[in-house]
């Protein structure tokens, strides 16, 4: 069976309020992609991010608040997400994303995509997550000792 | 009028996230940066703030519409 276009398969955004697991978010996503019989994809590429226990300088974190747009941040992930499918010819694509609280160790994104090669699988995913870091609206704050402290950029890649 | 929106650490800088302003007859055409020195933030939109204009990325000169939501969003940190 032919693969189904980006288009056919447009992208599954989730934004998540509370904790979730990305391993269920993808098998969500993958048992999607084979609903009706249809053949998996020869290639997925994922990406999990989480938040780490240190800021930059070294000092414990005790959570990251993250703020978004809410209606501007869903269009522009779809927009970047559409433009990045046509670029490598993706089959689909999933991101989930946290935001408010978030603790140290918890997922705080998720990035997967499907094509019919690796290479576009791995480009077309890695364009998408740094994509994600400087063209959707998130703002993230990182809060130690009581004090909340703006992230303005994002960390080394 | 036209919906103003601040987020993150401008929202906190100003003290509101949002409010409506009203656009006179007589004002020349609103665009977000010569709405911005009404908001309290200082002059000139610091190089790093951007512009949406209802809910995508926009030229500071855009011009601005009554119904249009303007928000200013500062550096982005996602993902």
């Amino acid at each position: 069976m032919a693969h189904p276009s980006a288009e056919e398969r447009p992208l599954q955004l989730r934004l998540h309020p509370a904790r979730f697991d990305p391993l269920s978010s993808l098998a969500d996503w993958q048992r999607n992609l084979t609903a009706g019989g249809a053949e998996a994809p020869a290639a997925e590429a994922h990406f999990i991010g989480r938040v780490r226990g240190r800021t930059a300088h070294g000092a414990p974190i005790e959570a990251l608040e993250l703020e978004h747009y809410p209606g501007m941040t869903e269009a522009q992930i779809e927009r970047i997400a559409a433009a990045i499918s046509r670029r490598h010819g993706l089959l689909a694509a999933r991101v989930d994303h946290r935001v408010g609280r978030v603790l140290p160790g918890e997922t705080i994104v998720l990035v997967a995509v499907a094509a019919d090669r690796r290479g576009p699988a791995q480009r077309g995913g890695q364009e998408l997550l740094e994509a994600l870091k400087h063209e959707a609206p998130f703002w993230k704050r990182e809060w130690c000792g009581g004090v909340g402290t703006w992230v303005e950029g994002n960390t080394a890649f | 009028m036209i919906t103003v929106r601040l987020f993150a650490s401008l929202r906190e800088q100003a003290g509101w996230g949002e409010r409506s302003l009203a656009i006179t007859p007589d004002s020349p055409s609103p665009t977000p940066a010569n709405l911005w020195p009404q908001l309290g933030l200082g002059a000139a939109i610091p190089p790093q703030v951007r512009v949406a204009v209802n809910q995508a990325f926009s030229a500071l000169d855009q011009p601005l519409q009554s119904g249009d939501e303007v928000a200013f969003l500062p550096p982005i940190s996602g993902g």
